[in-house]
């Protein structure tokens, strides 16, 4: 049986972001955004996104004056991720007669 | 319907934005000097055998090598920490023996170097250590991205 594909992290910009967040203990705002190439507020929507479905922890901190933000992945996300990245593998090696689905 | 074209596509992308932290987060070659570079006024320090100098020596040592690797964790540039997981017991074993080597060597030398009479052995025995560092801190740093790597998604 194939595991079916997770919708929120499926979309290209939040599976690039889970991608990262998942090789990271933490990683702060202005990485995610070099790395990934997206603008502040698209960064933050997709965040916010991911915030929204327990994904992510988002922290706002002070390094002296400077304010930063840091993401991590919360336990649920990376158990999220790692049944993706799963399902995304059982779909590369599926054998023919299978038919896996997006869910709705 | 997903294609097997786009889930190959997908896990791809995984593997190139991981591949990219893992390489934007490795320590810098400069980092190798300043460590081994540091040691050597230790060694001399120790040398003395006068607490009073070997004491404040040996702290702002470990007082510069720290503030520089907290700020290439959380300082000056945009940061991130590599996941545990990625390192794995490997590469944290790999770490701790590389430290063993460094310091067993140096201590080594220095206290070999000291039983044979030689005027300065502490300043010797760091000075192995810093050429150990300098020449297996960037191997160590290549065997952890490719430990790194092969522990990813």
């Amino acid at each position: 049986m194939i595991d079916r594909l997770d919708p929120i992290i499926h979309a290209p910009a939040r599976l690039s972001i889970m991608a990262i967040l998942a090789a990271t203990e933490w990683a702060e705002f202005r990485f995610l955004r070099e790395e990934t190439g997206l603008s502040d507020s698209a960064l933050s929507k997709q965040l916010s996104t991911l915030e929204s479905a327990g994904y992510v922890q988002v922290r706002k901190w002070f390094l002296g004056k400077r304010p930063r933000t840091s993401v991590k992945l919360s336990r649920s996300g990376r158990t999220a991720f790692d049944a993706h990245v799963a399902a995304l593998r059982a779909l590369v090696d599926r054998v023919p007669s299978e038919s896996p689905s997006v869910p709705p | 319907m997903e294609s097997t074209q786009d889930a190959a596509s997908a896990l791809a992308e995984i593997g190139r934005r991981q591949e990219g932290v893992i390489d934007r987060v490795n320590v810098p070659g400069w980092y190798w000097w300043l460590v081994a570079v540091g040691m050597i006024p230790v060694g001399f320090a120790a040398d003395t055998k006068m607490a009073r100098i070997v004491v404040p020596v040996a702290l702002v040592y470990a007082f510069i090598v720290a503030m520089v690797s907290v700020w290439l964790i959380v300082g000056g540039r945009p940061g991130a920490r590599v996941s545990q997981q990625l390192l794995g017991p490997a590469g944290a074993v790999g770490i701790v023996l590389f430290v063993w080597v460094v310091v067993g060597a140096s201590l080594g030398v220095a206290f070999g170097l000291q039983a044979a009479g030689f005027a300065h052995p502490g300043a010797a025995g760091t000075l192995v250590g810093a050429v150990l560092v300098i020449g297996a801190g960037p191997l160590l740093r290549r065997w952890l991205r490719r430990t790194m790597l092969s522990n990813r998604a």
